[in-house]
C-alpha cells in the first residue's frame, strides 16, 4: 500500500513537473497578434501566420547568403528564385529548400551577333531584383542587374537572350542614373524597371527592348511647397524657376503582377498617406481610387505611442493567386495581409532576432499558403503558416467577398467564438443576417461596426415596420392630431366670443 | 409694438420666436426680462446637447470618441453662453449699449429657443431617417441655426437700442472679446497653478527642513 501510494505520488509529481515544463516546449510566437477595432486603436488578435521553418543559404547548400534583397516564387514550376545580392548571384531552389542551383555567369545567346564568333561571359554586380514568367516551354528570368545598369534576360541556363539598357530618349534625362532595383514582366513581355532615382513611375520596355515610356507615377502631393511654386512661377522666368526646388512624386519602391495582369505598385513613406499601393490598370491609372481606397492607410494606423512614431514605411507587396495582398513594412518589421478587398486580415512579424522577427525585411512572398520573408540582415528566409484560424479566416473572406454571405455566416460564427475582438467577423455576420432577411439581428451586428451596413439593414427594418403597423400608427395619430387641433379651435373661438361680448358689454 | 401683451412668462420666449422683427421691442416694452425661464432655456440647451450626443441615431454619429465625457459639452454650451454674455456686456456698456447684464442673458437665452427645438427634431429625426434622406436632416440644422441667428441679431438690436450696422459690428466684436476673456481665464488659471505649485513646494522644504 505504501509503495503504490508512492509511485502514485511519483507520477503525479512527474506529471506536474512535465507540465510546467510544457508551455517552454511549446513556444509562443515571437510576436502578438493584433488587428484593429471599430476606433482604429490595436487589439489582440488571434495568430493567422506561424513561423513553420527558417532556411539559410547553408540549408540549401549554396553556402551562406551576402544580403538576400529579392525573392520570385514561379507559382507555375514551383521554383524559388533568391536574389543574392553580395555574392552576385541568382539561386534557384524549390518548396523544400533543401538543394539548389547557382545562376552566376551568363553567356550570350546567339539573338546577339558577336557571339556566333567570340563566346563571351558575363557576370552580375548586385542584382536586387528577379522576375521569371514562361513563353512556350521555355522558363525566362529577367535580373535586375543594379550596378551594371542592365536588365538581363536569360534563359534557366544562364543564356542571354535580351539585355535592356539605359534607354538613349530625350525622356530619359542624361543627369538620371539607370539602376533598375525590381521588375515586373507582363502577359505581352513588356519590362517594367522600377529605378529609385526616377519619380515619373516604373520605365516601361517592349520586348524587342525599345523605351516606351514611363508608367504608373505617383501623384505629386499638394503641399505648401506647390502653392509656393504657383504661386512664383506667375512672375519669375524659365531660368529663376529652374533654381528652385522643385516639388516632385515619391519614387516607386517595389512592384508585383497578379494572374490577372494587372501591376501593383507600393510607395514607401513615412510621412504621406497616398499612392502607398496601387492596383494599375494598363494606362497606368489607380484602380483603388475608383473603388474607394483613396483615403485608405495601409500598415499600422496608430502610427505613434509613448512619443515615439511608428509609421509604416511599406517595402514590399505580393498578391497572391486569390488575390490576398501582403504589404511588408520595413519600419516595423510587419507583413500585413489584406484580402482582395483590402479588409486588414493579419498582422505578423515584429522587430527582433527571434524566429519570426526580422532586422531588415526585404521582400515577401506567397506559395501554396505559406509566405516567405526574406531578411538581407539575418540572411535567412523565414517561412510562415496559415494557422487553422487563418485558415477560417480566409475561408469566411473569401465567400464574404464572393458575395455568399450565407455561406459565410457559420465561419464568422466560429471565428467570434474563437476571437472576439476580430472586427470584420461582425460585418461579415451583419451581412449574412441581412441577406438572410433578419434585419433586426443584422442591425445589432452592424452597430458600431459599419455604418454603410446599418444603414441598409435598418431601411428594411423600417420598411417591414411601416408595413406592419402602418393602419395601426396612422389612425391613433390622424385621430389625435384632428382630436387636438378641433378641441384648441373650439376653445379659442368660443374665448374670442367671449371676449368680444364681455368689451361690447362695457362699451 | 403692442401694448396689450399679456403673456405668462413662459411664452415669452416661443412668442419672440414666432415675432422675429418686433418681438424683443415688446420684451423690452414690458420688461419681459424673467431670469428664471432664461436659465431653464440654457438648461434645455445643455441637456439637449448632451442627448444629440448621446442619442443621435447610429447613422448620424459624427463623434468617434469611445468614452462619453461630459465637460467638452459643458464648455461649449453653459460656458460659452455665460462668456457671451459677459463679453457683450462688457463691450456694449462702453458703445452706448443700453442693455443690462440680465438684460442681455434672457434676451439671449430667448433666442436660442428655435435651435433647441431643431435639435430635438433633428434628433429624434435621426433615429427614423436613413443616410438617403440625410438632406432633410441638414435641413432642420440650417434652419434652427439661421432662426437662432436671426432672432439673436434682433435681441440684440432691441435690448441695446442700436442701429443695425452697429449692432452687427458689436456683436463681431462681442465674439473678439469672448476670445480675449478665454484667453485671459486660461492665463489666470495657469498663474493660478504656478502659485498654487510654488506655495505646495515651500510647504514641502518647510516640512524636510524641520522634519515634520
Amino acid at each position: 500500500m505504501p509503495l503504490s501510494k508512492k509511485t502514485a505520488a511519483l507520477a503525479l509529481s512527474t506529471v506536474t513537473a512535465l507540465s510546467a515544463l510544457a508551455p517552454s516546449v511549446f513556444a509562443d510566437e515571437a510576436y502578438y497578434g493584433y488587428n484593429y477595432n471599430w476606433w482604429s486603436e490595436p487589439v489582440p488578435s488571434q495568430n493567422g501566420y506561424v513561423v513553420s521553418d527558417i532556411f539559410t543559404g547553408a540549408d540549401i547548400g549554396v553556402g551562406s547568403f551576402d544580403e538576400v534583397s529579392d525573392m520570385f516564387v514561379d507559382n507555375e514550376t514551383g521554383k524559388f528564385y533568391i536574389t543574392d545580392s553580395k555574392n552576385h548571384r541568382i539561386i534557384i531552389t524549390d518548396e523544400n529548400m533543401s538543394s539548389g542551383t547557382v545562376l552566376d555567369t551568363f553567356k550570350y545567346g546567339t539573338e546577339f551577333p558577336e557571339s556566333e564568333s567570340i563566346i563571351k561571359n558575363t557576370t552580375l554586380n548586385t542584382p536586387t531584383g528577379t522576375f521569371v514568367t514562361h513563353k512556350g516551354d521555355k522558363t525566362l528570368i529577367y535580373i535586375a542587374d543594379s550596378l551594371n545598369e542592365r536588365v538581363l534576360a536569360c534563359y534557366e541556363d544562364g543564356t542571354i537572350f535580351h539585355e535592356y539598357t539605359r534607354p538613349s530618349s530625350d525622356l530619359y534625362e542624361d543627369n538620371i542614373s539607370f539602376r533598375p532595383e525590381k521588375l515586373v514582366v507582363d502577359n505581352a513581355y513588356n519590362v517594367y524597371a522600377v529605378i529609385p532615382s526616377i519619380t515619373n513611375g516604373m520605365v516601361q520596355f517592349s520586348e524587342d527592348g525599345s523605351f516606351n515610356g514611363f508608367y504608373g507615377a505617383n501623384r505629386v502631393e499638394t503641399t505648401a511647397e506647390v502653392l509656393q511654386n504657383a504661386f512664383y512661377k506667375l512672375f519669375m522666368n524659365r531660368e529663376q524657376m529652374r533654381a528652385r526646388k522643385r516639388a516632385v512624386a515619391i519614387e516607386l519602391e517595389n512592384c508585383d503582377i497578379d494572374d490577372d495582369g494587372f501591376i501593383y505598385t507600393v510607395t514607401s513613406s513615412k510621412s504621406s498617406d497616398k499612392d502607398i499601393l496601387k492596383k494599375l490598370n494598363p494606362s497606368g491609372e489607380n484602380i483603388y481610387l475608383n473603388m474607394g481606397f483613396d483615403n485608405m492607410i495601409f500598415g499600422d494606423l496608430s502610427t505613434w505611442s509613448n512619443g515615439k512614431v511608428y509609421a509604416s514605411a511599406i517595402d514590399d507587396v505580393e498578391v497572391d493567386e486569390n488575390g490576398n495582398v501582403f504589404l511588408l513594412d520595413y519600419s516595423n518589421k510587419r507583413v500585413f495581409q489584406y484580402s482582395n478587398e483590402l479588409d486588414l486580415e493579419f498582422i505578423f512579424g515584429g522587430w527582433g532576432d527571434q524566429k519570426g522577427l526580422f532586422t531588415s525585411p526585404t521582400s515577401v512572398e506567397s506559395y501554396n499558403d505559406k509566405v516567405y520573408v526574406t531578411d538581407s540582415r539575418k540572411n535567412s528566409i523565414t517561412v510562415f503558416a496559415l494557422t487553422e484560424f487563418g485558415a477560417m479566416v480566409h475561408d469566411a473572406v473569401e465567400k464574404f467577398n464572393r458575395g455568399l454571405y450565407k455561406e459565410a455566416k457559420e465561419p464568422f460564427e466560429e471565428i467570434i467564438l474563437r476571437d472576439a475582438n476580430y472586427w470584420f467577423a461582425y460585418i461579415g455576420l451583419g451581412n449574412a443576417y441581412y441577406t438572410m432577411g433578419d434585419n433586426e439581428t443584422a442591425m445589432k451586428y452592424f452597430y458600431m461596426n459599419s455604418k454603410g451596413g446599418y444603414n441598409r439593414a435598418f431601411k428594411e427594418y423600417r420598411m417591414d415596420m411601416i408595413r406592419e403597423y402602418f393602419n395601426v400608427f396612422m389612425i391613433v395619430i390622424i385621430v389625435l392630431i384632428v382630436v387636438l387641433f378641433v378641441l384648441s379651435r373650439v376653445r379659442k373661438i368660443l374665448k374670442k366670443k367671449k371676449d368680444k361680448n364681455a368689451k361690447g358689454g362695457v362699451a | 409694438m403692442r401694448f396689450d401683451l399679456d403673456l405668462p412668462k413662459w411664452k415669452w420666449p416661443f412668442y419672440v420666436a414666432r415675432h422675429p422683427f418686433e418681438g424683443f421691442e415688446d420684451v423690452r416694452w414690458k420688461k419681459a426680462y424673467h431670469s428664471k425661464v432664461a436659465l431653464l432655456i440654457i438648461l434645455v440647451f445643455f441637456i439637449v446637447n448632451v442627448c444629440a450626443r448621446l442619442m443621435t441615431g447610429f447613422i448620424y454619429q459624427t463623434v468617434f470618441d469611445k468614452i462619453f465625457n461630459v465637460v467638452p459639452i459643458f464648455s461649449s454650451s453653459i460656458l460659452i453662453f455665460f462668456i457671451w454674455v459677459v463679453g457683450n456686456w462688457s463691450l456694449c456698456t462702453l458703445f452706448d449699449g443700453e442693455g443690462k447684464m440680465n438684460e442681455i442673458m434672457c434676451v439671449s437665452a430667448y433666442a436660442l429657443v428655435p435651435y433647441i427645438i431643431s435639435q430635438i427634431i433633428y434628433i429624434l429625426a435621426s433615429n427614423v431617417l436613413t443616410r438617403q434622406e440625410g438632406t432633410i436632416l441638414v435641413l432642420i440644422n440650417y434652419i434652427g441655426l439661421v432662426w437662432s441667428g436671426v432672432l439673436l441679431i434682433s435681441a440684440m438690436k432691441a435690448v441695446h437700442q442700436y442701429t443695425m450696422p452697429k449692432t452687427i459690428l458689436a456683436m463681431i466684436f462681442s465674439v473678439v472679446a469672448m476670445v480675449i476673456i478665454v484667453l485671459v481665464l486660461i492665463l489666470l488659471v495657469s498663474l493660478f497653478q504656478q502659485v498654487v505649485m510654488f506655495v505646495y513646494s515651500i510647504i514641502t522644504e518647510l516640512m524636510y527642513r524641520f522634519s515634520l
